[in-house]
């Protein structure tokens, strides 16, 4: 019996087709892993299993009965749950309440509070998640904690089919072994995963089998034993992508940056390191660590409490964003979403939006100016926008609008740039460009700040690795010494501390 | 008009859309009274509707940076009392007099604006509180007496004509010119709709969010601080509660007028339409012999009705 199953399904929006005729399929216990750079039409399939939209053709089965998921509700009903890459819980209810929402009502409506946290309580603790309160609310939990709520509401809803959209895009590693374990463990209960990540280890850890799309085409689907990450990006991409991380060899120069005891208890404390002309620093960390803390205090978001910040040998005070770029500081924030772009706005008129300055032609914008550096920045950064400067950033695909952020900043003709999860959700394609910009901005004597929960990316991109803990300094490393097992101690270092003593 | 250009079509032909209804109106009034289509009466609408154009303008770009300010009306009646007790009490010249109220109109103004920016209070809270404080304050320094009696020369404000025009048919346009060249054409124009489409990539994007709130809610306070002169010029008296209920006059015809209530999108044009288009129903169905209950239901259909409209455009837009 097969608990989830797809047969030839495909979607199209407006003449565009999203998805060309697919199979897919889960069987208990098994971890189905889903590959493809953004826009090859992951996102399409796994709305079409989730009950968020109804194929234009093709059939879902459930346990050999063909049934139509009118809501992702009725989805629910029929055993398949999705677990959505933005976790959708409301913040000012208890876990408990978060977990069984309605599910429990009485003839009147009437939910029963104690039978509400016992249930959640005995879930948590399927899940290996005993250390959480189900009566605490989920507004003070993690990303990591978050998801693990949203799984157990899944359990509690007698999931069959466990639809997963990358559930470690925003967790540290050691939040990502937790998941994994759990995930492992869901497969043990005989539940049926669909697991999507741009993560390959990851993936080549935990799938049975995977299956992947290009430009909203069905490639393959392969047992998971035996393959490679290169394999999988192979199949991906439609061609090999010999080096993951090309960061080239580039001249170091004189220090540009020192931060010496910057601190704003209590996320970050002491914190000293210099940055030189064509050198990348990378900045390691567990999520909460106090890295993108520090790029704020940088970038002139929040006043350091203590601390001096030196710009070529001289003293500088920043005092908010605008003094940074005066000071040729530029800052890509971790969640392009809400702090990089504005989606609703073209592409010329976000990388132009921190340089307004260059365009003005006496007191007014001038369009022409603005088109010119939109069709630039496209030409310059690869940004692929069919309908060139006026197309609207929100449009665009993840990898796109990161390079548009870049851009953006760019024009600013920055000394120091401070990347915060660059390759965050961007696809393997566009990671790999992304990553050769990099590389060709330190050539240029770019001063590269890179804060990444990728560890791969930390060690192959950096040329010095600092590592902060719980807001501290905790290790700094040539890139020569900068082993994953030195740095993953660092990054735990002063936790362990804190628990011995 | 907005630097959302993909969606330029489609708000052009949201103002086109206004201006074939407000052609179309004219044209039913015009047949259903003799006097309305006279450009004698419909020089005298712009005069009753300068004062709500005035803030309807500021209005705009308020809305666009998706706040809204409650305390308009309370700003003009406050102005309003603020150049009677200066002229008559105080003894200042007149000029002196209303330079000063519209000072005090901007400080007003200029006080939302920092509530807003520094404190973090969302802006239908802090201008909720200030129109019931600045109304206070009128009400408080008028002792309800009203003022009369201003020198002959002070009404061509609001009753006078310059080059055979309304005085205030120059002051709208004007004014109506500076800010709409103001949004679409600069920099801070563009700050504007970043900060209502998303502000915190506007302050990631090193615009000076804070700054420009400011000048917006300044701006606002000046536009009701001059509405409310014009008023007392225009009916020649002093009063506290002067300017009731224009806060609602105003929000009506922007978002009548294309804007999102919940900022980055909106034009002057379309405002500016949207305002002729209500005050030629008031007027002409008022000359037509419609109560003014009716008036106000049908104008309440027109704001739904494009409301409407507008989510069926963004729908089309997605798509």
């Amino acid at each position: 019996m097969i608990p989830l199953r797809v047969t030839d399904v495909s979607k199209s929006y407006g003449g565009v087709q999203a998805l060309k005729p697919t199979s897919f399929d889960v069987r208990a216990g098994e971890i189905h892993a889903l590959l493809g750079e953004n826009g090859a039409g992951k996102s399409t399939l796994i709305r079409i299993m989730s009950g968020l939209i109804a194929p234009d053709s093709g059939a879902i089965e459930i346990d050999g009965e063909i049934v139509h998921f009118r809501s992702p509700r009725d989805a629910t009903r029929h055993g398949v749950v999705t677990v959505h890459q933005e976790l959708l819980l409301f913040p000012d209810l208890s876990i408990a309440e978060n977990i069984c929402m309605a599910d429990d009502a009485g003839p009147f409506g009437h939910i029963d509070r104690d039978a509400q946290v016992r249930k959640a309580r005995q879930l948590l603790a399927e899940l290996d998640s005993a250390d959480l309160d189900p009566e605490m609310p989920v507004r003070h939990l993690s990303v990591a904690q978050r998801q693990r709520v949203e799984i157990a509401r899944a359990l509690g809803r007698q999931a069959k089919v466990l639809i997963m959209d990358e559930p470690t895009a925003s967790l540290a590693d050691a939040d990502v072994a937790r998941l994994v374990a759990i995930v492992q463990r869901l497969r043990g209960r005989g539940v049926g995963i669909v697991y999507v990540s741009h993560k390959l280890s990851e993936v080549r850890l935990l799938a049975d089998r995977v299956t992947v799309l290009r430009d909203g085409r069905f490639v393959d689907t392969r047992e998971a034993k035996g393959m490679t990450e290169a394999d999988m990006i192979a199949l991906m991409v439609g061609r090999s992508i010999s080096e993951l991380y090309p960061k080239g060899e580039s001249r170091i120069g004189a220090e540009v940056l020192r931060v010496d005891g910057l601190t704003l208890a209590p996320r970050v404390r002491n914190i000293s390191f210099t940055l030189r002309a064509g050198e990348i620093l990378g900045l390691a960390g567990l999520v909460g660590a106090g890295r993108t803390e520090v790029a704020r205090l940088l970038f002139g978001l929040d006043r350091p409490s203590s601390g001096r910040i030196f710009l070529d040998g001289r003293e500088v005070s920043v005092s908010s964003p605008e003094a940074a770029v005066a000071l040729g500081i530029a800052y890509v924030p971790e969640d392009r979403g809400a702090q990089g772009l504005v989606k609703t706005m073209p592409v010329s008129a976000n990388v132009t939006m921190a340089s307004l300055g260059q365009l003005l032609r006496g007191p007014f914008l001038s369009r022409s100016t603005e088109y010119a550096a939109g069709a630039e920045a496209i030409r310059r950064l690869g940004i692929r926008a069919p309908r060139g400067p006026q197309h609207l950033a929100g449009k665009l695909s993840g990898g796109n609008q990161q390079k548009v952020v870049i851009a953006k900043w760019l024009r600013t003709a920055p000394r120091v740039l401070i990347l915060d999860e660059p390759t965050r959700g961007v696809d393997v394609g566009a990671k790999a460009e992304i990553h050769a910009l990099m590389g060709d901005l330190t050539r240029q004597g770019l001063a590269i700040l890179m804060i990444s929960s990728e560890l791969p990316e930390v060690l192959g991109m950096s040329d010095r690795v600092l590592v902060v803990s719980q807001g501290r300094m905790t290790g700094l490393f040539e890139r020569a010494d900068a082993t994953p097992e030195r740095v993953g101690a660092a990054m735990v270092a002063e936790m362990q501390e804190a628990t011995a003593s | 008009m907005s630097p959302t250009s993909g969606r330029l079509n489609l708000l052009l032909s949201h103002e086109a859309m206004l201006a074939i209804l407000l052609a179309v109106t004219l044209l039913i009034l015009s047949l259903l009274s003799d006097s309305f289509f006279s450009t004698a009466n419909l020089l005298n609408q712009v005069r009753l509707t300068a004062e709500i154009g005035l803030i309807t303008l500021a209005m705009t770009l308020v809305i666009i940076t998706g706040g809204i300010d409650l305390s308009v009306g309370s700003i003009a009646g406050l102005s309003a009392i603020m150049l009677g007790l200066l002229w008559q009490k105080a003894g200042l010249p007149l000029p002196l007099a209303a330079v000063t109220s519209l000072g005090i109109a901007v400080l007003a103004g200029l006080g939302n604006g920092v509530i807003i920016t520094r404190f973090r209070v969302p802006p239908l809270i802090a201008t909720l509180a200030t129109m019931a404080f600045y109304r206070g304050l009128a009400e408080g320094f008028s002792q309800s007496r009203s003022v009369r009696g201003y020198p002959e020369g002070f009404y061509i404000l609001g009753q006078g004509e310059v080059l055979g025009l309304p005085t205030q048919v120059w002051i709208l346009i004007v004014a109506a010119v500076l800010v709409g060249t103001a949004l679409s054409a600069t920099a801070f124009g563009r700050t504007v709709f970043a900060i209502g489409a998303n502000e915190t990539a506007a302050r990631f994007s090193s615009l000076p969010v804070d700054r420009v709130k400011l000048i917006v809610y300044g701006l606002s306070g000046f536009m009701s601080g001059l509405s409310g002169l014009l008023l007392v010029s225009r009916v020649t008296t002093t009063r506290s509660d002067m300017g009731m209920g224009w806060e609602l006059d105003a929000i009506t015809a922007v978002v009548l007028g294309g804007a999102s209530i919940f900022g980055g999108r909106g034009t002057v044009l379309g405002s500016v339409l949207a305002l002729a288009l209500i005050q030629c129903l008031k007027s002409g169905l008022s000359l037509a012999g419609v109560k003014a209950d009716g008036t106000i239901v049908l104008i309440g259909l027109f704001l739904i009705g494009a409301v409407l409209l507008g989510n069926l455009m963004d729908r089309i837009a997605a798509r």
